[in-house]
Parts: structure tokens; sequence; C-alpha cells
């Protein structure tokens, strides 16, 4: 141990193990986008990859992976070990474990985790792990998003709770079996579960192929010190923040249409503490859970959403290009929730259409930071929404969609935000309208920017929403899951708030708005879609605005703040 | 006759001249003007005939590799652009794939956002719509509101237009009607359309394709017509010949229509000029490192051909750019890398560079940080008075200083600093490269890693030992590898196509009159260009996956014509690359044409390439690590001129040319082909 800094490893071998564990999951990331089938994956790169030591530690994650898939990672790994624990299982070579549970570490049932372990001369030393969303997992509706009707974890499709898919080498063929006879689109589900064992064995070999390189003493030292190292620079950017609470609340819509008021404008109450070198974020007050399923698993979505809202603003890659994303940057870090909130539910209670408000809690950490962070925040965030359509082809065959409808970030000091994107703690990529127009009866009638919205106005004006409209050319359904009908992002600093998003469906030329969540929804040929995201929130005063920018705006034909 | 072989870089313009009857060559290097880059060419020009006792009349003509369309673009210098789109939808390169470059950053902008080719008020709509069924049209096209539209942007004072109206790549004919009307309107206006530059599926990319091609169209189409003149007024009356992304030479006239394709004219020539020496040793399987004083690039060669880069892959400046490239792969580390010690005590090399300028601590320019360059001095793996064959020395006292400054600050000796340093930056290296090679299913360590650029002969075997690889080939002049492959490549057009048919819905007729049609196009182009009607070959390929898989493979086609037991070649393609194949339905995605029109080849003369002396000899302190320590050996130093064919060179040995520096380290033996490349091997 070098006293100098408190190393393990002299510099260059933590430097030089760091720089092969992140092109371990680099490759990972490349065999599994190149070998999945749905566009879900392949297109929108809603996946994850991470090599974790034999604790569940997250060493490394690949470039590609969207952050709310590779964050969760450690998670599955732990709660993979706690089912095992419950049935008397132990991790074998050869064996590869599928794993959905959103009460063991799950982020919710459609990121489906597949965990290798590495073993080293009869030694568990690590695993390989990925997770990807899946378009079916048998719900009660086609898909994996918008079943926003779900009353109960078993209504959300299946559950597989650390279930060894491959065991010692040997496919468990029942397992398969009962895969394939309860999942819509079984083909194409199956095929990117191939790919994601592939790209684990890939990532597993390649890890033992370091160990044999360096040694297992090396790079568990190296390990250790690229942990320390996310964590010293964490700590160092929480240090220079005053001591203190700061506070925020959050608004979901809830169920709009549902007359019991406990479905509707539901409040994610933030507490940040800072003390020193750590923070601790509580949820007392958030609202209670309901048996509709924008719960999320406190676990697997609430930790990621805190995690990665913290690490963007205080370490913002933008400036601290070089910092790995491991287990290290958690550790400054401690999250409570009352059990029994939305934050912290308890099982039974549904999840799996928890995307949105986890972005609301991403969204409401950064509000709480913005009263001592100013300048490295944005105004409020336009939240997402994720739409699945589907329908039976000419053979009688299921075909799934999957479409997430971009938001916008606020404005921020001395920059507008950024228009149309997807936000905080998701980050994917929208299906090309070739794409989708080639492989399914759809047409994509509008993709550009909401110009007609009037919200967030600012001396830096949020981000712009998007306008996607959608016609079906042949009968099929859709069901929706968005939020931020109700409440507009948040204006800071004399910034106006931004603009809510809309849905509106027309059939037979009668056009009317549909709230943020809709369950599977009919549609016949001719049908459109319209959906609006929302205008990020302003940041400073209007009247600060640079002349030179506001003539831009209007020559650009936007109606901000008008 | 003559020809010459120019490459302007960013601060050296290296030229080749290659007499055909003598079979001779000759080198020459002289420092770019990056004000007017042709002003380099011209008196390089001049100087290159003078040192080979020829009248510039001679050279007959002249083959380039350019950076003025990537500094356009890396600097955001380029015209001022307008676009004509579909109705809908207007802001498709605003939003983009709506994906965060940056996944963990609140502050990051967006640069097509931040920076538009083409901003929303010069973004037009008009009334349009194409199918996905084959491109049937479903709304006319509105040539009213195209020439509103036009009118609107000559007075905005656009210079460009980008035409881009989706599904175009599968029916061209609105977007060429749009362009006509448009150049109707706006005499003098560079005009391109989508499916000119990128006639393929995934709209936001073809339109930024488009865009960027109208950005720079301007200035290239300048800067080729100021260079042609020039060449004209020092009485070179023959062609002028421009090195594209592809690897292959179009005429200048081409190259000005879609400058989009000459974005990475330069390091290309460098692969194409790697390959060319080592074909003359008989390597054909071959991993290309160009290690310069920023950057270092690097690509791949599968027996003989240089592989392509998947259109997905291809994203240059944070854009993606849909034209066929050479596969190259770029990474920051260069001589000029500064190694440093970060906030969180983590140690780096990169990303920062000391450039050319102040440079390292060891040019004595006034640079204060340790780079690559000073550990390679301090090392003694770099000769201070033989650097650049000795026109410019090195101080070894400033690099001691400088690393010796970081060493303290790491709790490291002197020597394991430098070493730290040269081995971080050889295993990031390696491993760019592993990914790479992996990714294509390819096993490096069957490969020749051949090594150039001022930086790479250094580096070469360091890195190869960490892939495994078992030998290095150091072409005759490394340092000026990219004009000399600029000599060394023929003309090359290719052509693209989405067609997306599946399954029983594959029409093999309709696919060969595509062909058929486009090899006679292509075939048309090369005639024009002055190349024998047999000089020209013409292949086909297919991009096909599985019905619903994203990522496509390509499937070369015997005789340039599609039968569809073709496509059983695709199960076994699927399987050599994935593993394993399935009974599905194949799509066929994308149809690929190319036309190579064969110059003859670069023949030198026994002899002809010898570098120049450098009077390098005698030995020094060299350290190397040996089983695991570092340790100081007796290093010799050998004037690569003075080796004869088939002599060997036993590490620890520096070999020393003008033009860069050869490092074998112990257990390693270098050799002189008769080739005129060194070939180091591992003696292990």
């Amino acid at each position: 141990m070098s006293a100098a800094s408190g190393t393990r490893v002299d510099p260059v071998s933590a430097a030089v193990i760091g720089g092969a564990l992140d092109s371990i999951a680099v490759e990972m990331g490349h065999k599994l986008a190149r070998m999945a089938f749905s566009s879900i994956i392949r297109e929108s790169e809603d996946f994850g990859c991470a090599i974790c030591d034999a604790d569940g530690r997250q060493l490394c994650e690949s470039s590609q992976s969207t952050p709310l898939q590779s964050g969760p990672i450690p998670g599955y790994v732990r709660g993979i070990a706690r089912r095992f624990a419950e049935l008397g299982s132990e991790w074998a070579p050869g064996d590869v474990v599928m794993h959905n549970h959103p009460y063991y570490g799950a982020s919710h049932g459609p990121d489906v985790g597949f965990v290798v372990p590495v073993f080293v001369a009869g030694e568990l030393v690590g695993f390989a792990a990925t997770t990807a969303h899946h378009l079916d997992l048998g719900a009660l509706t086609p898909g994996t998003c918008g079943i926003v009707d779900a009353t109960d974890a078993f209504a959300e499709g299946l559950q597989i709770n650390a279930i060894k898919v491959v065991e010692e080498g040997r496919r468990n063929a029942a397992a398969w079996q009962l895969l394939r006879d309860n999942i819509r689109a079984a083909e194409l589900v199956i095929g990117d579960m191939e790919a994601q064992m592939a790209a684990c064995q890939l990532g597993a070999q390649r890890f033992t192929e370091l160990i044999e390189r360096y040694g297992l003493d090396l790079v568990r030292a190296a390990s250790e010190d690229l942990m320390d190292y996310s964590e010293r620079m964490l700590r160092r950017q929480i240090e220079a923040l005053p001591d203190g609470i700061y506070r925020a609340t959050g608004h979901l819509d809830g169920f709009e249409e549902l007359e019991d008021p406990a479905y509707r404008d539901l409040v994610i109450e933030v507490a940040v503490t800072v003390s020193g070198s750590d923070i601790e974020v509580d949820f007392s007050g958030t609202s209670p859970q309901i048996d509709r399923p924008i719960n999320m698993p406190f676990e697997g979505t609430v930790d990621i959403a805190v995690y990665l809202t913290l690490r963007s603003i205080l370490l913002d890659s933008d400036r601290e290009p070089s910092v790995p994303t491991n287990s290290g940057l958690f550790r400054p870090i401690s999250i409570s929730a009352p059990r029994g909130s939305l934050a912290n539910p308890i099982h039974p209670a549904p999840v799996i259409a928890r995307f949105c408000s986890g972005n609301i809690v991403a969204d409401t950490v950064m509000h709480a930071l913005a009263a001592v962070a100013p300048e490295r925040v944005s105004a409020g965030v336009g939240n997402l929404k994720v739409v699945a359509y589907s329908g039976l082809d000419e053979r009688g065959e299921h075909w799934v969609l999957m479409d997430i409808i971009e938001g916008s970030y606020g404005g921020r000091e001395g920059k507008d935000g950024l228009d149309a994107v997807d936000t905080l703690y998701a980050n994917t990529r929208n299906n090309p309208i070739e794409d989708v127009e080639s492989h399914y009866p759809l047409r994509v009638v509008r993709y550009e920017l909401d110009d007609a919205a009037r919200g967030g106005a600012g001396r830096w004006r949020g981000g712009r929403g998007s306008v996607r409209e959608v016609e079906f050319l042949a009968p099929g359904g859709f069901s929706i899951e968005a939020d931020g009908h109700r409440w507009a992002p948040w204006g800071f600093a004399g910034g106006a708030d931004g603009s809510p998003g809309r849905i509106v469906v027309t059939n037979a030329g009668a056009s009317r708005e549909l709230p943020s969540k809709v369950p599977y929804h009919r549609a016949e040929a001719g049908d459109t879609l319209r959906m609006v995201g929302p205008a990020g929130g302003g940041f400073g005063l209007p009247a600060e605005r640079a002349e030179e920018a506001r003539a831009a705006d209007l020559a650009d034909g936007f109606k901000i703040g008008t | 006759m003559c020809i010459a072989g120019v490459d302007i870089g960013g601060t050296f313009t290296d030229l080749m001249l290659f007499d055909e009857d003598e079979g001779s060559l000759v080198a020459h290097k002289v420092r770019s003007t990056p004000e007017d880059p042709g002003l380099a060419m011209i008196s390089g020009i001049r100087e290159l005939c003078e040192k080979a006792g020829i009248e510039p009349s001679r050279v007959e003509t002249v083959f380039h590799g350019t950076t003025v369309a990537t500094n356009a673009l890396l600097e955001h210098r380029g015209a001022r652009v307008g676009m004509v789109t579909t109705a809908g939808f207007r802001d498709v390169v605003h939003i983009g794939r709506h994906q965060r470059p940056q996944h963990y950053s609140i502050r990051q902008e967006i640069p097509w956002q931040n920076q538009p080719f083409a901003r929303r008020a010069d973004r037009k709509v008009v009334t349009e719509r194409l199918g996905a069924g084959g491109g049937e049209v479903i709304t006319p096209l509105a040539e009213d509101e195209v020439r509103t539209a036009a009118r609107e942007l000559r007075e905005q004072g656009v210079e460009a237009v980008a035409v881009c109206f989706l599904f175009s790549y599968l029916n061209p004919d609105h977007e060429l009607r749009a362009a006509e009307i448009l150049r109707e309107e706006l005499p003098g206006a560079f005009v391109t359309t989508s499916a000119e530059v990128a006639p393929q599926f995934r709209e936001f990319e073809r339109f930024m394709t488009a865009a960027i091609n109208a950005f720079v169209g301007p200035g290239t189409g300048d800067y080729l017509l100021a260079l042609a003149r020039a060449l004209e007024s020092m009485g070179i009356g023959g062609e002028l010949r421009i090195m594209m992304s592809n690897g292959g030479l179009s005429s200048a006239s081409t190259a000005g229509e879609r400058p989009v394709t000459l974005l990475m004219s330069g390091p290309t020539a460098g692969v194409l000029g790697g390959a060319w020496a080592a074909e003359l040793a008989d390597r054909s399987s071959l991993i290309t490192f160009d290690m310069g004083g920023t950057s270092t690039d690097i690509g791949i060669v599968c027996e003989g051909q240089v592989t392509e880069a998947s259109a997905r892959d291809t994203w240059l400046a944070g854009y993606p750019v849909m034209v066929p490239m050479v596969d190259l792969h770029t990474i920051g580390h260069g001589g000029g890398s500064i190694a440093h010690v970060d906030d969180g005590g983590g140690f780096r090399v990169g990303p920062r560079s000391a450039g050319a300028d102040p440079g390292p601590a060891a040019y004595g320019l006034g640079g204060t940080e340790a780079t690559i360059t000073d550990a390679n001095l301090v090392l003694g793996r770099l000769v201070p008075d033989r650097f650049l064959g000795g026109t410019m020395g090195l101080d070894a006292a400033a690099s001691e200083a400088v690393v010796g400054e970081l060493a303290a600050e790491v709790g490291l000796s002197l020597h394991d600093t430098a070493e730290g340093i040269i081995r971080l930056a050889n295993e990031g290296m390696a491993q760019a490269i592993r990914s790479r090679t992996v990714q294509k299913g390819i096993d490096p360590r069957t490969f020749t890693l051949v090594a150039f650029g001022g930086a790479g002969p250094l580096h070469a075997v360091e890195v190869a030992a960490a892939l495994e690889i078992a030998e290095v080939l150091i072409p005759p002049f490394p340092g000026i590898t990219c004009a000399v492959g600029l000599l060394a490549s023929d003309l090359k057009y290719d052509r693209m196509r989405t067609v997306l048919q599946s399954g029983a819905g594959i029409d093999a007729a309709s696919i060969n009159r595509e062909l058929a049609a486009t090899a006679e196009e292509l075939r048309e182009a090369l005639r024009g260009d002055g190349i024998d009607a047999d000089a020209i070959e013409v292949r086909a390929s297919l991009d096909c996956r599985y019905l619903g898989q994203g990522y496509e493979l390509r499937l070369p086609l015997a005789e340039a014509r599609f039968s569809s037991a073709d496509l059983d070649g695709f199960h076994q393609l699927h399987a050599r690359e994935y593993g394993y194949s399935r009974n599905d339905p194949i799509e066929i995605v994308n149809l690929r044409i190319t036309a190579l029109g064969a110059r003859p080849a670069l023949q030198p003369a026994t002899g002809a390439l010898r570098p120049e002396a450098t009077a390098a000899s005698g030995s020094g302190d060299g350290w190397f690590r040996d089983g695991g320590a570092l340790v100081c050996q007796r290093t010799a130093y050998v004037d690569r001129a003075v080796l004869s064919p088939r002599e060997e060179v036993e590490g620890p040995a520096v070999i020393c040319q003008p033009d860069s520096t050869v490092v074998v380290p112990p257990g390693w033996c270098g050799t002189a082909h008769e080739s005129g490349s060194l070939i180091l091997r591992s003696e292990a």
C-alpha cells in the first residue's frame, strides 16, 4: 500500500486494469446489441452490461448502456444471492441465472437480468451480468409498457426469481418451455435473451483472462482502488456543498381519470441532508403506495434515480470525464423511504409502470439541490411517455413496438435547456420513422418540436418538447404510461414553469384528450395518436433574456412566453 | 511520367514522387500552410521536383489527401445551410435519436442542437410524402411550395441547400425534382439531396449526412478549384485526384459534389500505404497503427482487403456521417499526450495534448508537462541528436525534469514513472485494437501490426506484445506513409441503396435490375475518368439480417449478380460471426456496388525504398522491462539506411531514420526485408 494516497497498487497498474475492465464491458455491449432482435435493444439501446465482484459490487459498465439498465445490476446480483439463501441454492461454474423480481433487486419485471458467475480455481470471484428491456413477458395485455391497470405484481407478467436457466452448462429445458408458452412474440423475446446470455458468457471469459494475466490479488486490489477513487471524487464534491437539509416536492399526475383522490396528484417528498462528505436522501412524506403500478421498487428504481442524479450533478461528465462508474460512487449516499410509500412499496404492490415516477424522483432530487448548486442543475425536466403499439399480423402473430416519446430539460445557468431528449436516469434512442413504417402497420404523420408551447420562458429558456403523431394503418391497439400532464416542469430563479405534456387520440374525425396513463386501448385503421412532450422550466427572469436569443426564438418560430 | 502524392496534415504536408520510367521514389516534407493549404502543396511540389531533378510539367497526375472538409466540420466553419424537408418533419435533424451524448451530465450540449448545420429558421417544409412499401407516392410534391421555400432561403442568404425527404432512398424522384427547382431559384448555390449522398434508411443519419455535405460543400469546391488552377499554372496539366474516406480516389469534380466523402481522406491513405508496404513483403492480414503527435488511427486489413466501417459506427466529430468509410478508429493518444495525476489521485495519459506548439518539454519550446515523447526520451528510446534525422535536437534534461515532477507526485522512481506513462498508453491502444477486432470476429493474434506515423514504430512492439501479436512491420517511410498510400490507390466509386425486402417478398429480378443499372452508371463514371473498360472491376454485396434483427452482415455476390440461392451463404456467415444461425426469414437491407478502376501497380525499383542516412551509431542506456523488472540495458543505435537486406538487429536497439524512430526491445529482433520494410519478431 502506497502511504501517500492510501492505495493498494501502483497507480499505473490501477489505471491499466481499470481500462481493461471498461473494455470488457464495452465488448459485452457490442455483442448484445449486434445479436439482439428487438428494436428496443438494438435501436433504443435499452440494455446494460457490467462486471461485478463476488460481493456484487459493480466494477465497470458498458458505455452503450442506458443508465437505468446498468445502474441496477448490483441489485440484481444481491437479489439473486438473497433468493439463493432462501432456497439453499449455490452458484456453480457453467450456471446462467435469469432474474427479474422487483422485490429482489430487479428494476422492474420487463428488465430481465442474466448473470453468469466467474470462477477461478474453484473460487467465485465475480459476475458478468446484462439487463435488457423485453417486449413481452406475458402480462395481462400485449407488451411490457403501459400495463397501467395491473393491480398487483402477479398481473405484470412472469416473475422470475433467480432461476437457473442453464445449470452447470446444461440448459434447463423446462424453464425455457415455460417461457416460450407464456410470452407473446416469444421468438423475438427469446432471441434477445440468447443475446444477453452470449454477452454475459463473453464478459465472464474476458474477466477470467484478465485475472489470469494479472493475478487475482492484483485485480482485486486494483478494483478496490478504482472504487475508492470514484468514492473520493464524489466526496470531494459533496464536501464543497454547505451542510444543511434541502427539500423539494415533486408531483405525479397519478390516475387523472379515477375519482378516488388517493390515485391523483401524488407527491414525492425529498429531503437531502448534506453533512460533511455524506449525503442522505429521505422520502418521508411521500404518498402511500397504490394498487396501480406506478409504485417504485426501492432497490432498482428509487436508489438508481438518486445515485445517477447526484452523480450527473456533482460529477457531471462534461466537466469530469474520467470518473469510472462503479459501486464506489454510491458509498457516500444513503437513502431512506417509508415502507408502504410509493418510494418503498410492499409486495405484491404493482410496479411495472414506475418509469415516469422514477424520473420525477430524479427531477425532485435535482430541485432540492438547486438551492445550493444552482450553477450545476437545470430547471424542471419534462417527463417521458412510453407507448406500446401492438396488433396481429396476417399470420395471426403478435407484433409489438415500444416507442419512447422524449421529454426536455429545463434552462441552465448560461445555457438554454436541451430540447426533445430522453431525460435524467433514462437515455434510450428513438425508433427511426423509416424503420417503424417498414416493419409495422403504422405511419408517423408528424415528428417535430412543439413550437406552439408557451411555457419555459426565462433568461435561459426551457428545452422544447416534441410532437409525435402516429396513424394506425390496420386495426391494433396501444397502451401508454406517461406523466406530467397536470404538473408543468418547475421554473427556477424567476424563470417561468414549462408546459405540460398532452395526448390526443383521433377516431373517425373526432379528437379527445387522453390522460397520462392509458391501459390497452383498441385502435381502428385511420386512428391517430398525437403525443406532445412537455417543455422544460425556464431559468432566470425572462426579462433578462438576451435580445439576440429572443430574436432567434422568434425567427425559429417559437412562441415561448408570448 | 511522374505521379505525385500530396498529403496535407495539420502540421506537415508530406509529398512523394514516383517516376514510372525510373521506378524511383522521392520523398519530401514541408510545413503546412493552414490559412491556404494549397500554398504548401504548390511550393512542396516545386521543391520535390527540384529534389528529383525534374521539371514540374513531367508530373502527370497529383493524388491528394486533404483535411479541408474535415477541418471545416471540426471547426464548424462552413456555408450557411438551408434545408427543404417533408412537411411535419422539420426537426428530424434537431431531435436526432433523442439520446444525450453523455449519460451523466446536466451541463452538456448536444452538437446538432447547439451548433446546427441548418438552423430552424432555415429549415423549410414542403408538402410531399412517400411510403415504405417501395417509395410509392402517398402525397405528390407541392412544387409551388418548393419554389416559395427556395425564394425564402435566397432572401435569408443561404449558400447551400440540403433536400431531405422521408423514404427518398426508395424513390429519389421528389428530392431530385425539388433540387432542380432550387437550382433554378438559387443559381450558384450548392444543392444536395439526401438520397444522393446516403441512400439508406434511418432518416436522422441520412439527413445529417446531407446537411454536412451542404455545410462543407461550397468551401471544398472552391478549394479544389483553386488547387486545379494553381497546378495548371505550374504546367501540371494532368488530373487532380482526391482520396475519399472509402479508400478510393475520385476525380476532383466528383469529390466537389460529395465532399462529405472526404472527411477521412488523410488517415485512409495511411491505411493504404501501410497495406501496400506490407503487400510488398507478402503480408496481407494487418492491423495498421498510425500514431502521430496528437492521435492514433487504427485500421484493419483482412486478406488484402481494407475493412469498411458499418454505417452505424461512422460518427465523426460527434455527428453521424452515413457514407462508406474505411474502418478507422481514432484514439486520443499521440506523442504529445500529457500524463498527469488527477484530483482523485488517478494516473492519466491524455486526452489533453501538448500538440505541436509548445509540444513536449523535449522540444524546448516551452512545454512544461510530461508527455509520451518525454517519457520515451527518459527511457532512452529516442536519441536526442538523431530526432527527425538530426534536424531537431531534443532536450533530455527538460524531459527528465517534467517526468521527475510527476514521479514525485505518484511516488515512483523517474524511470518507473516514464515506463508507466508508456505502459498505460500502450495498454490503452492495445485495448482499443482488441475491442475493434473482436467486434468484427477477428483474432488479432494472427495479424501483423503495421506501424507508422512519427510515433508508431516507437510503441509498436509493446502494443503488439500486449495483444500477443508476433510480428510487427515498419514500412520504409513510416513518417510519410499517407503520401505513399495515395500513390498506391485505385479509383473507386461506391453506391448503396436500401431495399428492405424479406422472405417471400424478395424479388431477385428487381434486385438484379438495380445492380445492373448502378454498375453501368459507375462504369460510365470511371470511363469518364479515363479508365479503360477492361481495367474496371465491379463488385456487389448485400447487407442482410434475419428479419427483425438490428445489425446487418455483408454477403458478397459472385459476378455482381443475385440469385436467391446466395442467401444460403448468409446462414453460414451468421454462424461464423455470431456462433449460430436460425431458420428465420432473411431480410435484404442494402445493395452495395463498388466499381474499381485499377491503376498500374506502384512498382519501385530495387533499392528505391531506402531512407536517407541519419549517421546514427554507437549505443546508450535504454530502460526496458525484463521479466517484470525495469532494468537499464546497453542499447545499440542503428542507422536504418545502412541496413542491407536480410540484416538483423537484435534488441535492445533503437533504429533511426529521418521520419521516425523504431524501438526493438530485448527479446525481439528486427530484420531488414528485401522489400524495404523492417520486420520485427519476438524471439520467445
